[in-house]
């Protein structure tokens, strides 16, 4: 099935598309949580195991603990005990009066939270139908077959052949919640880790990671990317919140900006969001290097220097080939020497360093590159002399193991390791299951960060979806006036996956402008014919602040009539057919 | 002598357009011509709505109405049933081109020299390029194949030539796949000899369900496709830059 605003590539592959509207996802899972929980597809030997859902909840949301330890009810006799204590059967479900105080476990917390989440409640929120809906838990239910398993390469491994893809979910408001629901649809069906269900990784440690998630302590003073602020404490690396913060560090508490910027191999003012700020920020900047191949639209406008960059006429590496089944390596090997003044980035980084002092001795770059690819004693860099990137690499094959060398490498191109044993694969069969870790369904940590988050005087806006349980809201955009009637999605072709291919003339060809498709009905009744120059505004609800773009309309019968979808990456640069769309703000 | 067909499986084809791609580059087509073209095309309406993508080179028909249309004998038939051109012999006169019921015909209106990027010095060229390198200039494409020895390996990129796809005879020549084969991602392209049933094209004719493209006029075209055609009329979206 294809949940999805639009049916893409692969809609000619899938048995039913599901026409979600932009931003819901997370309406949409909690309602095929409900019914997977009423329907009762629960695995109910992986969740008491392998996950939090016996962990005792009080009535405040946070967990019962005895002596810092998370407690269960034990039902073999009836009592408290501790969650790892040996040879007990915790309640998956229930509540319980623990020293006179109402107890529930966490998996009955979820389920008495997803009641009200009804496919009825959800197909008004996100564009679907209640029946289509059911038909997704439907299909879970008869598909999961939990219980069951299959062998592998002689090893006895759950099998559950039901997963979710969910790319990119992330990237609206409350994607974080929605991802984190379909994980928890996949965590109940016991999907996680098994044999044709949803595939994760478990190589980590138990300890270090479970102490990391549970506690995130909030910075007083967070750096530039904001990591650990009080705003957006689980946050990852995005240079459109660095050139937020740049223009006022004062308002998140950040002590120290950039004062100069080497920007690699990244176009940001083509390719992040939002481009006004990405030029304010930037033009703040007392120095800008580029390493590049292309005289990118940053470059252009910013850099003092431009370093030019190979593409593939460099080592670069350890590349993973693994796929599902095989475990591979593979090394970029330059096919030819570098192109005119360009350079493999590599040997740009060995001079810099070198002409900054940095190359050699402990803490410089040839003892980082050591540490980065885990090179043995017998074969790490020296630190005391530069060496060709051939031979870093040269080095790394053969502390990987390849006697040969970089050698191997340049005549095989791959280095087949050989396939998977399923105990390093599905992670019910590792050596201790899942590397000992505890799958959390129930987030505390998360409304551990809210209560911090709300000490700290954080407004709610960014505290709101700190919750232990995915909780829907409404969305900020519903609060658009009623006059912008259509929402609005960029979108990319599979030709253009990337921004940074806008380059290539010849992919140019294939997707020349850029154009706004919408459904033919809607646009007609607004005057718009198929082919016209149009402006698209769109509005900030949160901060009433509009944008406009010029485009052409693309009529499109099969899309949602109230759906309107940009493409966002074509040939924009240099411009070669036609007017360019230009970008225009006003703020109210 | 093996009789040489191509079997296109719609139900792999993800419409990502590689073909469209490697074909350009392993033949240096000017700007705006797709010698393989990719149609993508929705049907119905919202929300009842599918899509189909229908990969469409040369049919290299067996009945070719572009042969029987040429007065010079420019556009002929190989052995093994390529249907090619032979420039040194075109006259202009554009015949193939509205003989052929499949569009598969490009017709270089204006010399392209310009066009297919390699004249990369050029100013108007650099002002698309943005001085980026050159595309791959193939130097099969100006050699003589077949036994007779003639330009058939494309069209020549001269003005007044009339272009199409030859399943790329350097590259079969040489024992290798057509590029749009060798470049199909989920293998949705296949190559091989009709007539050897040992062939992967015979093992999927003789077990699915099959049709070509136009079978009402006789044309033969030597490709098959996977296995039923688009049932309602259906639009085509997301055309690539076609005029110049």
């Amino acid at each position: 099935m294809s949940i999805d605003p639009r049916i893409r590539g692969s809609g000619t592959q899938v048995d039913r598309w599901l026409p979600v509207k932009p931003g819901t996802d997370l309406a949409f899972a909690l309602a095929v949580c409900n019914l997977v929980v009423r329907q009762d597809t629960i695995d109910r030997d992986y969740l008491t195991k392998h996950s939090n859902s016996p962990y005792l909840v009080q009535g405040d949301g946070h967990y019962v603990r005895r002596d810092d330890v998370e407690q269960v009810w034990d039902t073999i006799p009836s009592s408290l005990m501790p969650r790892d204590a040996e040879g007990i059967e915790p309640a998956l479900e229930g509540a319980f009066t623990v020293d006179g105080v109402a107890v529930r476990t966490a998996f009955q917390v979820f389920k008495e939270h997803a009641s009200q989440y009804t496919p009825g409640w959800a197909a008004g929120m996100c564009g679907l139908t209640a029946d289509g809906i059911r038909e997704v838990a439907r299909e879970l239910d008869d598909n999961a077959m939990i219980g069951s398993t299959i062998m592998v390469d002689g090893v006895e491994v759950p099998y559950r052949p039901v997963g979710i893809v969910a790319y990119h979910v992330a990237q609206q408001e409350m994607g974080f919640q929605a991802l984190r629901t379909m994980c928890m649809l996949m965590m109940m069906l016991g999907s996680m880790g098994a044999a044709g269900g949803q595939q994760i990784d478990f190589s980590w440690k138990v300890h270090k990671n479970y102490e990391g998630l549970d506690k995130i302590e909030i910075d007083e003073t967070p750096n530039i990317h904001l990591n650990k602020c009080k705003f957006w404490p689980i946050n990852s690396n995005n240079s459109s919140v660095v050139a937020k913060v740049m223009q006022d560090p004062g308002k998140y508490d950040v002590e120290f900006v950039p004062e100069t910027a080497i920007i690699h191999m990244v176009n940001p003012l083509a390719s992040f969001a939002s481009a006004p700020d990405i030029v304010k920020a930037y033009k703040m900047l007392k120095f800008v290097a580029v390493i590049d191949p292309w005289l990118s639209k940053t470059a252009d406008m910013f850099a003092d220097i431009v370093l030019p960059a190979a593409t593939i006429e460099k080592y670069e590496g350890p590349l993973s080939a693994t796929d599902a089944y095989i475990d591979a390596t593979a090394l970029r090997i330059p096919p030819i020497d570098p192109m005119f003044e360009s350079r493999g980035e590599i040997d740009i980084y060995l001079d810099l360093c070198e002409r900054a002092g940095m190359l050699t001795g402990e803490g410089g770059y040839l003892d980082e590159i050591n540490k980065a690819l885990k090179l043995d004693d017998d074969f790490a860099l020296p630190l005391n002399a530069k060496p060709t990137v051939r031979d870093i690499f040269d080095r790394w094959a053969k502390s990987d193991g390849t006697e040969e060398g970089i050698e191997f490498y340049e005549r095989e191109g791959i280095k087949i390791k050989g396939p998977f044993a399923p105990t390093k694969r599905y992670g019910y069969v590792s050596d201790l299951p899942f590397g000992g870790a505890v799958h959390r369904l129930y987030g505390e940590s998360l409304q551990v960060l809210q209560e911090k988050m709300i000490d700290l005087g954080v407004p709610e806006m960014y505290w709101q979806d700190y919750t232990a349980l995915p909780t829907w809201r409404n969305p900020t955009m519903n609060g658009s006036p009623a006059e912008y009637d259509l929402n609005l999605i960029g979108f990319k072709l599979i030709e253009f996956k990337q921004g940074r291919v806008s380059m290539i003339p010849l992919l140019a060809e294939l997707a020349p402008e850029q154009r706004l498709d919408i459904n033919s009905k809607t646009a007609r009744a607004k005057g718009i014919e198929d082919g016209d120059r149009i402006n698209v505004e769109s509005h900030n609800a949160v901060t009433n602040e509009t944008r406009v773009i010029e485009t052409k309309a693309h009529f499109r019968k099969r899309s949602d009539p109230t759906l309107s979808a940009c493409l966002t990456t074509t040939a924009r640069w240099p411009d070669i057919h036609g007017p360019r769309a230009k970008a225009r703000t006003r703020t109210n | 002598m093996p009789r040489y067909g191509m079997v296109i499986d719609l139900e792999r084809c993800v419409g990502c357009r590689a073909c469209m791609e490697a074909c350009k580059v392993e033949n240096n087509t000017p700007q705006g011509a797709f010698w393989m073209y990719v149609f993508r095309l929705e049907q119905g309406e919202f929300p009842d709505t599918q899509m189909q993508f229908v990969p469409r080179p040369c049919q290299h028909c067996d009945n070719a109405p572009c042969v029987k249309a040429c007065p010079v004998g420019a556009r002929y038939k190989r052995e093994e049933g390529m249907t090619v051109t032979d420039w040194d012999r075109y006259i202009g006169c554009r015949d193939c081109e509205v003989a052929c019921p499949y569009g598969v015909n490009y017709f270089n209106y204006k010399s392209p020299k310009k066009n297919p990027y390699w004249d990369w010095k050029d100013p108007d060229v650099a002002a698309i390029t943005g001085g980026a390198s050159p595309g791959y200039d193939n130097p099969d494409l100006d050699e003589k194949w077949d036994t007779e020895k003639r330009h058939i390996a494309g069209g020549g990129h001269a003005k007044g030539i009339m272009e199409k796809c030859t399943f790329c005879v350097p590259r079969m020549e040489q024992g290798l796949k057509p590029a749009c084969v060798a470049n199909c991602p989920p293998f949705a392209l296949k190559f091989g000899d009709l007539d050897d049933p040992q062939s992967d094209v015979s093992h999927l004719l003789r077990n699915r369900r099959s049709f070509r493209l136009e079978e009402g006029m006789n044309t033969q075209p030597r490709v098959h496709y996977f296995e039923t055609p688009p049932k309602e009329p259906a639009r085509e979206i997301e055309r690539p830059k076609t005029k110049v």
